[in-house]
């Protein structure tokens, strides 16, 4: 079973979590448990102190373990159709 | 299959890497060939809970297509990845079995439900809308232009996406329909005229996220454990930080298990818990001198010609007759000042008032309100709020409330001990406090004590109103409310607004952000008839229906009782478990011509027809009942996409997983396909009454095999742009001459850049407790309203310890924790010009900017129908005499005379007695507002299976009712039944020298689903708040006693019987 050691140890050459669990041939998700003793799906509930101890990812840690996540934020026909609506609507001659 | 020597878990143990037995060792080979299904998916789509106005972020796992697990977000700022038994079940309740699938339709005096496939349904539905539109249409009332159709009606939703209810408001709207009403007016509509005639906007301060830097917290009004459970981790971190919880409430709940305080009180009586707070404070100067001197109006002078309420209760402007006030006595000295929510164009109706405004009274707006700052002018509204809440003393807190004068000094003593430069205290509030028949000034109390204590505007203050749907904040804002347009626009009046200058004239204040409501208007009225709108017709505001009075849901269901009323439309919302009154409810939609209900399954309001309580009497037959009935299945929030407004103000998109089925249709999708058949209809028809429908802007681009609009076209419209299709960053950008375009100017700026603001999702971990890049909240993005006052007049945090925003002297601009509510640039120092008009009329040391004083309001000069200062009064029904006034109840309140709809005489009447026990009403956190979304989810039902009333031992002995036994509860307007729970949970209370018992009740049950039951609301009655028009169901009274209620015509028997016994007559209870 990889050790915390093990992990921690690639962390300090540089890998990150994706990389390191590659080279130790486990899921990312369960390198950052090993690394961490924190579920990288967010599930669990540290206090800040804890946070603070532990080489946990700055932001978030769920990529680790989820597919990948779906969430555009901009929508090209949208923003033709706004082009088009302003252009009918505010620079048709009577304004 | 026999296992082999190798199954056996020593030796897999012995042989496996897993010596010690420590973890792999454990796992058999079933679960091992196991995969969770958050791993085998596809991919994550970001979602929002459905459920409550937390709004708890979700990760939807989408595999080939379809949605096959659910769970919370833990990047989420506001959620932390918790999801409460509801957000929990959200797979079952979406993928789950109960939900329709096919159009049901049930023909007139038909007896039974038939298959019609969606088309057709569309087809039959947009004839019936032009028909029935055509003969209910007015052109005028009392020889005024009017221009509307009273023959349809709307209801739902504040389960709906924003994009949802902007286009039932903008097609309805431009169809003349007015009665557009939602979940939204009988929840916390006072929230929205409490909140905004106190501070400027009617939504909650802050955020549940904030309540973190309380040092002290009150809930009041709200079960806020139960109801919005995962929002309350955040008053368990303030807990563990050190801040005391106190929770006030008649009945004992999750709330209480977890609060450091608990304080019983007797249902309907916090606005004399509040007042005594109040004097309290004023009679000890305990409050925040500097910032009550500078931010609010008590140094400001009233007019000579305002009466406070005196031992009759009632204040100047009284017409007994009419039952209504003329608060042009409550003005101030020499000014004039227009509300920044509520009736803020007044009544059309008051006489007397055609002058006021404004606008029309141009001197009296241009005059600065008069100020005395040494608070001793006897006419300064410190020196009346003085004397107003003198006799709310201790001693009548007990009297009045049944709270004990020592536990009432222990919170006095909290709340100024957690106020001040360094702490601040938080009040959180629900529908515990709104739905009275004096329920906005319940609010009001507690925003001016907010204010008395500097609490507003600061972290870990402010007033978190927790609203109860998923996007019910959303719904007020857009809104599906008959009484106002997008931003809280009032809707305008008959009587007083005959064209677009008459309008901003009464309508707009001379100072302040509202001094800037044509703008707005402009621009909304470009967004809905683009082209159409020119200067020389007013932009279309002709187009826009004009109200003569209330059109509330409740008026409405009078409209349907009388015949006036043909068509209706439920969009996710069940009237018949959760409005007020529900036989009148089913009476009203049994003299329907035709009624469209649109919901996940055949919710009560879709089935009464067959099987409601009228049928089981005998009063009426199925056969009898002409009304035509179409249930469309709705998609549910994982089958499209669009935004929730949650209770903190916060836009947040949600994506779409999987494709509904069948027929399922979002209401984005019914409402536009609709509209379009509609205008088919209409198309070529020189008739005046159709030109605003054919004008209206209607082309929003669709994608899929069902033309399903996109959602965020419609969202770029409300969020607005410009002539060069530049999309706006906020509502400062707005103009009047008709070069921009926006259908909601508080969401202004939500599509800023063309990107999705509400779509943003920067983890928690990467930013501050505000959360400010993780969706958007309104307005332009302000996390904490009115967070000036976090700093003193010269722009200096009140401490490092709060310290929120402060002026940057070297940048010369705002800056902080959030987003200035404030203009940024705009120095501490600045003072405004006498003829300075809008936002350049607020001063840089005034932060309630949307107020015309720019100041938090103590005394509402204008805006509240019932009174300048909230004042205790009775509920509608009471057992207990008025002991403040001779008015037992709220003169002002509104009453419905109908022999289905009869109160209950008070103490000193003929029939006292014959019903002596307060009922209140709460949630489950396992159940969801009228049941529709929990009742037929079986881990729900499961969880919370039956319907059931809390009652005191004492009680229980009194009448004797059995632990798990069964009790009736009757009313003057019906009986139900529910199984007994004995508990101490509910305190019987020592008022006015006697006992008073209550009884607590959830309000979840209908007689469908898989958890069935009687509906609490078959006992409340329709009495209103007359600003908010919201019903009063948190104090009532019923009796109790043992068994189950009476079957078929007994059951009524039993009612008229009560009645009797109480002599009611159609007069009992209408006075004040």
């Amino acid at each position: 079973m990889t050790t915390r050691a093990q992990v921690l140890e690639l962390l300090d050459q540089g890998h990150t979590y994706e990389t390191a669990a590659r080279e130790l041939r486990i899921p990312a998700g369960q390198a950052y448990m090993i690394a961490t003793g924190l579920p990288a799906d967010g599930s669990d509930a540290p206090s800040p102190e804890e946070l603070a101890e532990k080489p946990v990812l700055p932001g978030s840690s769920q990529q680790l373990v989820n597919p990948p996540p779906f969430n555009p934020t901009r929508k090209q026909h949208v923003i033709d159709w706004v082009r088009r609506r302003a252009e009918r609507d505010l620079r048709a001659p009577s304004r | 299959m026999t296992p082999s020597p190798g199954d056996w878990p020593l030796l897999r143990q012995l042989r496996g890497e897993d010596r010690m037995g420590r973890g792999a060792a454990a796992r058999s080979r079933h679960t091992a060939g196991l995969t969770p299904r958050t791993a085998a998916a596809d991919r994550v789509v970001k979602s929002v809970c459905p459920y409550c106005a937390v709004g708890c972020a979700q990760n939807l796992y989408v595999k080939d297509d379809r949605v096959v697990q659910i769970e919370g977000d833990p990047d989420a700022p506001h959620s932390r990845g918790r999801l409460c038994p509801k957000g929990s079940a959200t797979l079952q309740l979406t993928t789950g079995e109960a939900r329709e699938r096919h159009v049901l339709y049930r023909p007139p005096h038909g007896a039974d439900w038939e298959r019609l496939d969606l088309q057709t349904a569309m087809d039959m539905v947009a004839d019936k809308f032009v028909a029935t539109r055509r003969e209910g249409w007015e052109w005028e009332r009392d020889g005024k232009r009017t221009r509307r159709c009273m023959s349809i009606a709307a209801l739902g939703g504040a389960t709906l996406d924003n994009e949802e209810n902007y286009l039932i408001k903008k097609f309805l709207t431009s169809a003349g329909v007015i009665q557009i009403e939602n979940q939204a007016r009988v929840c916390h509509s006072s929230t929205v005229v409490g909140l905004g005639t106190s501070f400027g906007r009617g939504a909650s301060s802050t955020l549940p996220g904030d309540l973190q830097n309380s040092d002290l917290i009150v809930l009041e009004g709200s079960n806020m454990a139960e109801a919005h459970p995962v929002a309350y981790q955040w008053v368990m971190e303030a807990k563990a930080r050190g801040a005391t919880v106190i929770h006030v409430d008649p009945h004992y709940s999750r709330t209480s298990a977890l609060a450091d305080m608990f304080v019983p009180l007797r249902a309907g009586t916090d606005i004399a818990f509040l007042g005594g707070i109040i004097n309290h404070v004023l009679q000890t100067d305990s409050d925040f001198r500097e910032y009550v001197l500078a931010y609010t109006n008590a140094p400001t002078i009233v007019r000579e010609e305002f009466e406070d309420a005196g031992p009759d209760g009632i204040f100047s402007g009284f017409d007994p007759e009419k039952g209504k006030y003329d608060p042009s006595s409550w003005q101030y000295d020499g000014a004039f000042v227009a509300a920044a929510a509520g009736q803020r164009d007044l009544e059309g109706n008051v006489e007397g008032l055609a002058d006021e405004g404004e606008g029309r009274d141009e001197a009296a707006a241009r005059e600065q309100p008069k100020l005395d700052m040494t608070l001793e002018h006897p006419r300064c509204v410190w020196q009346i709020l003085k004397r107003h809440y003198a006799t709310y003393t201790p001693e009548m807190v007990e009297r009045i409330c049944g709270v004990p004068q020592d536990v009432f000094a222990e919170v006095c003593r909290l709340f100024v001990e957690n106020s001040g430069r360094e702490r601040t205290t938080a009040f959180v509030h629900g529908v515990g406090w709104t739905q009275h028949t004096i329920g906005s000034q319940y609010i009001r109390a507690a925003s001016m004590l907010q204010l008395l204590l500097g609490n507003m505007g600061r972290p870990g203050g402010g007033v978190m109103a927790m609203r109860g749907h998923a996007s019910i904040q959303g719904s007020s804002d857009i809104p599906t409310l008959f009484d106002t347009l997008p931003g809280y626009i009032p809707m305008p009046n008959a009587h007083r607004h005959e064209d677009l200058d008459e309008f901003v004239a009464t309508t707009s204040a001379r100072r302040g952000f509202w001094g800037n409501l044509r703008d707005y208007t402009v621009s909304l009225l470009k967004a809905w008839w683009g082209p159409a709108a020119t200067s020389e017709n007013d932009y279309c505001f002709g187009y826009v229906p004009r109200l003569t009075g209330s059109h509330s849901t409740y008026d409405t269901v009078m409209e349907q009782i009388k015949g006036t009323v043909k068509g209706y439309f439920l969009f996710g919302e069940n009237p018949a478990v959760g409005s007020a009154n529900t036989r009148m409810q089913r009476l009203g939609m049994s003299k329907l011509d035709w009624l469209v209900v649109r919901d996940f399954s055949l919710i009560e309001s879709a089935t009464w027809w067959k099987d409601g309580p009228e049928i089981e009497t005998g009063e009426m037959r199925t056969e009898d009942i002409g009304t035509e009935v179409f249930f469309f299945p709705a998609a549910a929030h994982i089958e499209k996409e669009g935004t929730f407004t949650n209770t903190q103000r916060m836009l947040q998109w949600h994506h779409k997983g999987q494709d509904p089925c069948e027929e399922q249709r979002s209401d984005l999708w019914f409402m536009y396909h609709l509209g379009k058949r509609i205008r088919e209809r209409l198309a070529g028809s020189h008739d005046e009454m159709d030109r605003p429908v054919l004008e209206l802007t209607w082309d929003y681009p669709t994608e899929g095999e069902h033309e399903e609009p996109t959602a965020e076209a419609v969202l770029a419209e409300i969020s607005g742009w410009n002539a060069e299709g530049e999309f706006l960053g906020g509502y400062t950008e707005l103009k009047d001459d008709g070069s921009t375009s926006c259908g909601c100017w508080i969401y202004s700026g939500c599509y800023a850049e063309g990107v999705n603001q509400t779509a943003r999702r920067k983890p928690a971990r990467e930013q501050n407790w505000t959360g400010p890049e993780w969706a958007w909240a309104w307005p332009m993005n302000r996390r904490i309203l009115y967070n000036r006052a976090s700093a003193d007049p010269e722009g200096r945090p009140w401490s490092e310890r709060k310290a929120l925003v402060w002026w940057d002297e070297e940048q010369g601009k705002w800056t902080g924790h959030d987003t200035p509510d404030f203009e940024a640039d705009k120095p501490p120092s600045y003072r405004p010009s006498p003829d300075a008009a809008g936002p350049d009329a607020i001063s840089g040391a005034t932060p309630f900017i949307m107020q015309a004083d720019g100041r938090g309001w103590l005394y509402a000069p204008s805006g509240v129908a019932d009174g300048p200062m909230p004042t205790h009064y009775e509920p509608q029904d009471s057992p207990v005499r008025n002991r403040l006034h001779e008015h037992q109840r709220n003169p002002a309140r509104q009453t419905y005379a109908h022999e289905n709809n009869r109160y209950h005489p008070g103490p000193g009447e003929p029939g006292e007695g014959v019903y002596p026990f307060v009922v209140t009403t709460y949630r489950l956190t396992e159940h969801f507002t009228a049941g529709g979304m929990s009742r037929w989810t079986p881990y729900l039902s499961e969880l919370q299976p039956e319907f059931f009333c809390e009652v005191s031992p004492e009680l229980a002995a009194e009448r004797g009712l059995e632990h798990a036994g069964w009790a009736m509860l009757v009313s003057a307007r019906g009986v139900i039944e529910a199984r007994v729970m004995v508990t101490d949970r509910m305190t019987p209370l020592r008022v006015d020298g006697r006992t008073i018992h209550q009884i607590g009740m959830p309000y979840h049950w209908g007689a469908n689903g898989y958890s069935k039951g009687d509906s609490m609301n078959e006992l409340s009655s329709m009495a209103l708040d007359p600003s908010s028009h919201i019903q009063e169901v948190k104090a009532l009274t019923v009796d109790i006693r043992p068994g189950r209620r009476p079957r078929g015509p007994a059951r009524q028997e039993l009612v008229r019987e009560y009645r009797e016994r109480a002599g009611i007559t159609e007069m009992t209870g209408m006075a004040p």
